[in-house]
């Protein structure tokens, strides 16, 4: 027998859920919305349903838009291409980038310890857990952000792009942790970079950790510490 | 091995976002390269209609345009923003349109067929089916409903509707559902 309608006052309150889902409409709708303006905790609550859903759209099928759409959609954002602020971004370099990452990372993990080693634990960097996430930051102002994006499993950085340096200077990476002391990670090329941060480094590099970019002299800070301008500084987050 | 796939497309990804939000015109395009086919599947099955979805679809990177410099890292991954952007905005004009939606898209990709496996893809790619598991302790009209909700963007009136059940009926057992759910998701995080 189906269970009798329960009055309002006795049904659970989860409007964050159904707003989430989709569910309201009209006026239910527009109070959840004026919840989320109004309650923290509840925008939270929302929030929070959105990243439960989320795991939903793996299972969405893809479906090809018509091939000329990209272009109909580049057009409407205004005939001519903005001025580029900087460099155009390096998206071949990043791609082999990319491939050599994922080709080092499958030897990492073939011969990360904790695994099912053939014989004795070959020695290498401290073991990570599996879930550790890749951190990323976006140093800089908002309209023109360097993208940095650090990877637990095997210690490494990619920066997309230095901040533009004199030609006698170079962009220095810097890595500042809960004690306030910049430590330094790498110098960066014009063009996007791959670090390798050494093992003992790496637990510094932590989600609320800051990465900053200074301008230093050829061959990097020679106090350890920045001596020039920081250029560019944002903080890393788990993707 | 998927999982390290998964973490480098995901950062590349996350990339390309930040670099749109610098108004890129290279970047974007990149985006829309690896993000279209995705987003517009979820537009073709909510506006179940192929030219509505084209239309709705072209909104959506207008949007992801203006707004890239604002998505924030630590709060949701960049494909879990993105594609939140598109079934909210196909919802958007779904409930503009007002007139159909009593009977389910004939039109729109099935999901129940691909859905055994994307599931094990899913569960491969990087153990997270915490919500398939707490889909599965719910009553089957409850999960159900709520999996239609999702992929069909379907209100309480329009589920009662297509039930055949009076609204108050179809909105008890749901949020039932839902406060079970929660319970469970909460427990599992």
């Amino acid at each position: 027998m189906p269970p009798e309608p329960l009055s309002p006052d006795d049904e659970p309150d989860v409007a964050a859920g159904e707003l989430a889902l989709g569910f309201l409409d009209g006026e239910e709708r527009a109070v959840a919305l004026r919840r989320m303006l109004a309650e923290p905790g509840f925008a939270a609550d929302v929030e929070r349903w959105r990243m439960y859903l989320s795991q939903l759209f793996d299972l969405w099928p893809e479906a090809q838009p018509p091939e000329d759409l990209i272009d109909r959609i580049d057009a409407s954002l205004g005939g001519v291409a903005p001025a580029r602020r900087g460099r155009p971004f390096p998206w071949p370099l990043l791609a082999i980038v990319s491939t050599a990452l994922a080709a080092c990372l499958l030897l990492v993990v073939a011969l990360r310890p904790g695994g099912p080693p053939p014989g004795g634990a070959p020695m290498g960097p401290p073991p990570i857990t599996a879930s550790a996430p890749i951190l990323v930051a976006a140093l800089g102002d908002a309209k023109a952000p360097v993208a940095a994006a650090f990877d637990p499993t095997d210690g490494s950085i990619r920066v997309t792009a230095a901040p533009d340096a004199p030609a006698t200077r170079v962009a220095q990476l810097w890595v500042i942790g809960g004690d306030g002391v910049p430590y330094p990670l790498g110098l960066l090329a014009r063009d996007a970079t791959l670090l390798v941060v050494p093992a003992a480094d790496r637990a510094r590099i932590a989600a609320g950790a800051t990465l900053a970019i200074s301008i230093e002299p050829e061959g990097g800070s020679p106090t350890g510490k920045p001596t020039g301008p920081v250029v560019a500084t944002g903080a890393l987050a788990a993707v | 091995m998927q999982r390290i796939a998964t973490d480098d497309a995901r950062a590349h990804l996350a990339s390309v976002l930040i670099a749109t939000g610098s108004e890129d015109r290279a970047a974007f395009r990149e985006l829309y390269r690896l993000t279209s086919a995705k987003l517009f599947g979820i537009a073709l099955r909510i506006c179940g209609d192929r030219q509505a979805a084209e239309d709705v679809l072209h909104d959506v990177y207008l949007i992801i345009w203006r707004r890239a410099g604002a998505w924030e890292p630590g709060r949701a991954s960049p494909i879990t923003w993105l594609a939140t952007i598109a079934r909210n905005r196909a919802i958007d004009w779904q409930r503009s349109q007002r007139v159909r939606r009593a009977a389910p898209i004939e039109d729109a990709p099935d999901i129940a067929d691909s859905a055994p496996d994307a599931e094990a893809m899913l569960m491969a790619s990087d153990g997270s089916h915490t919500l398939q598991d707490c889909l599965r302790e719910l009553e089957g009209r409850q999960s159900e409903a709520i999996r239609t909700a999702f992929f069909d963007g379907v209100t309480y009136a329009e589920l009662a509707e297509r039930r055949g059940v009076p609204l108050g009926t179809a909105k008890s057992w749901i949020r039932r559902g839902l406060a079970r759910l929660k319970e469970c998701l909460d427990r599992a995080a």
